[in-house]
């Protein structure tokens, strides 16, 4: 882990009186990914910590929107940060753990690693496009767009007629147009994707028991995004195995 | 640290759920009891499945818990002296509500009943433990803005009278029947009271005192109401900035008895938003937002689902910090004590129709 976010988890372990297996290497999944994971590797899936997914999640199950039918997913990232794989794990991950579904088939068409247009279609036969692209300038956060569709509702992290996630401050200066999102008082200063990281990496040493669903999961991601690729490559519709 | 042994008093504030979860989980803690104000109230306690007793009387509680340390004051504001002074007498630590009381006679009362007993009394106003104020405070710590110049805050909200009654009856909120004015049916005691966040937090930031203020009520959107639902303020602080404040419960809702999903007709049940000009430039601040969206059950509404609520988490660590070290709360008795006169300033200018100086 890096130094910062090692030392925000090791401050919530205090506070709550946790003890800690110092050994692990907690790191987002799709860092592990094309690697063979040695005993102390922990492949978190971090954004299941952020509060939107939570909440979209939570829309789904509590049978808010009902019966899902499609989702619309979108991510375009920093190349210094992100490649198509990391954003295909993550985007996938999201597809499942939203809808409580499995990825079954996956056509993908992916365009020099820099960009990629990918369909799924889910156990329960929810269908998904997920959009991805590292073609971000540097510095800039990820642009996402997470919607539900049902037959009753939709859900999304997008507010209504805009295009683009929206911050919760904004300034306009002299020196320039700035924005801010911070959604964490606890982890004052950390972004949102440091503070999923260190959330992860404190409720798994919270709760160490979730190892094995984690890298089960991170296998099958891993089967996925090889599908993707694969899917890409043949030109056509890849069952998952 | 040892945990401090702490209770809820009356459960009838509608804050009162917040605080469930982090006394249950903050290791600071030891949640021991609480008592409700009538068996309604303790039914919907029990809902929640917490393993902590609930009393029908506070003298019960503390009979039977004389252990307990502190309270979280989760009451309607005509309650709260008479619960400060039962708190004194015991030597117990208080989390007031944030309106302990608009009677300026009472607030002096508990302030010398939190002097003279040694205890320590924190308000609370948990906007300054949410992110995005926190954000706000470090721009203007680096100057971001320059010179500011105008702030425009609104604190709107549905109005939670169904749920929690005693916030639409003038002698519970208020302190007792006073009639906004002459040649009005209505009585202090609503929207206002409800909204004390925007007052502070403008003092905070400005780092200065309020100059004058002036309010006007508009016809309320809820006839059946006799307080105030809609109102708009604005005024000068000592230091020349101006500002304009909407306490107002001005988004419509489904008048539920316990609040829940569907309670919003207007997508966003709550907000506070601050619009501030300097010298550099410009502002724009959502202290609950963005969040996410969808327009599903109950009602097929579109509706603001909100994704971040920790603002009780860093303030009842102050609580802890407090009581432990014996260190002052941030926003202690004296300091919000200028808040209130600010907001009674706005019921006066509401009675005579001018701005009035403070």
């Amino acid at each position: 882990m890096v130094n910062n976010i090692e030392n925000a988890v090791k401050l919530l372990l205090h506070k709550y009186e946790v003890k800690a297996n110092v050994e692990l290497n907690l790191l987002p999944g799709w860092s592990f990914l094309n690697k063979e994971l040695n005993d102390n590797d922990m492949p978190l899936l971090t954004w299941r910590l952020n509060r939107r997914f939570i909440e979209l999640k939570k829309i789904v199950s509590d049978e808010v929107v009902e019966n899902v039918s499609m989702l619309r997913f979108c991510s375009l990232g920093d190349p210094n940060i992100w490649s198509l794989e990391a954003l295909m794990y993550r985007e996938f991950d999201l597809c499942e753990f939203i809808t409580g579904s499995r990825i079954a088939y996956i056509h993908a068409t992916l365009t020099n690693g820099l960009a990629g247009n990918i369909i799924v279609k889910l156990e329960n036969g929810t269908i998904g496009s997920v959009e991805i692209g590292v073609q971000a300038p540097a510095g800039k956060p990820l642009i996402e767009r997470h919607e539900i569709i049902a037959r009753r509702g939709v859900a999304s992290d997008i507010v209504v007629d805009t295009q683009v996630p929206q911050s919760s401050i904004y300034t306009f200066t002299e020196n320039g147009d700035m924005e801010y999102k911070d959604v964490d008082n606890e982890l004052f200063g950390m972004d949102e994707f440091q503070v999923e990281w260190v959330r992860a990496a404190f409720q798994h040493q919270k709760d160490p028991t979730q190892s094995e669903n984690l890298i089960k999961q991170h296998d099958h991601l891993s089967r996925l995004v090889e599908s993707a690729l694969k899917s890409n490559s043949n030109k056509l519709k890849v069952k998952v195995a | 640290m040892k945990p401090i042994k702490i209770a809820i008093l009356s459960l009838t504030h509608g804050h009162t759920r917040k605080y469930f979860q982090t006394l249950n989980d903050n290791p600071g803690f030891e949640w021991v009891a609480v008592s409700a104000e009538s068996k309604k109230v303790q039914e919907i306690f029990y809902k929640y499945g917490y393993d902590v007793p609930c009393y029908m009387s506070d003298e019960e509680m503390f009979e039977k818990h004389p252990d307990i340390e502190a309270v979280v004051m989760a009451s309607g504001n005509s309650r709260h002296l008479e619960q400060f002074r039962m708190c004194a007498e015991r030597g117990i630590h208080i989390l007031s509500m944030k309106i302990p009381t608009f009677d300026m006679n009472e607030y002096d009362e508990m302030i010398k009943l939190v002097e003279e007993s040694g205890i320590i009394c924190q308000v609370e106003l948990e906007m300054h433990y949410n992110p995005v104020v926190n954000r706000m405070k470090k721009l203007f710590s680096e100057n971001q803005l320059g010179v500011v110049s105008g702030i425009n805050a609104t604190n709107i909200t549905l109005s939670p009278v169904w749920a929690f009654p005693w916030q639409g009856v003038p002698e519970e909120s208020y302190g007792k029947r006073v009639p906004l004015n002459s040649n009005n049916t209505r009585f202090r005691g609503g929207a206002l009271c409800d909204h004390p966040h925007i007052f502070d937090m403008i003092r905070w930031l400005t780092k200065s005192e309020f100059d004058y203020i002036f309010a006007e009520v508009g016809p309320n959107i809820r006839e059946e109401l006799e307080v105030e639902d809609i109102i708009l303020v604005n005024g000068k602080m000592k230091n020349g900035v101006s500002f304009l404040l909407d306490p107002s419960w001005s988004r419509l809702e489904e008048r539920l008895e316990v609040p829940g999903p569907g309670w919003e007709v207007f997508p966003k049940r709550m907000e506070v938003n601050f619009n501030i000009s300097g010298e550099k430039g410009v502002m724009l601040a959502d202290c609950f937002g963005p969040n996410v969206y969808h327009n599903g059950a109950p009602n097929d509404r579109y509706t603001v689902q909100y994704t971040y609520f920790d603002e009780w988490i860093g303030m009842m660590d102050e609580f802890i910090h407090c009581v432990r070290e014996n260190n002052t709360p941030k926003i202690n008795l004296m300091w919000h004590k200028k808040t209130i006169e600010a907001m009674n300033a706005c019921y006066e200018s509401i009675e005579t129709g001018q701005p009035v100086f403070l």
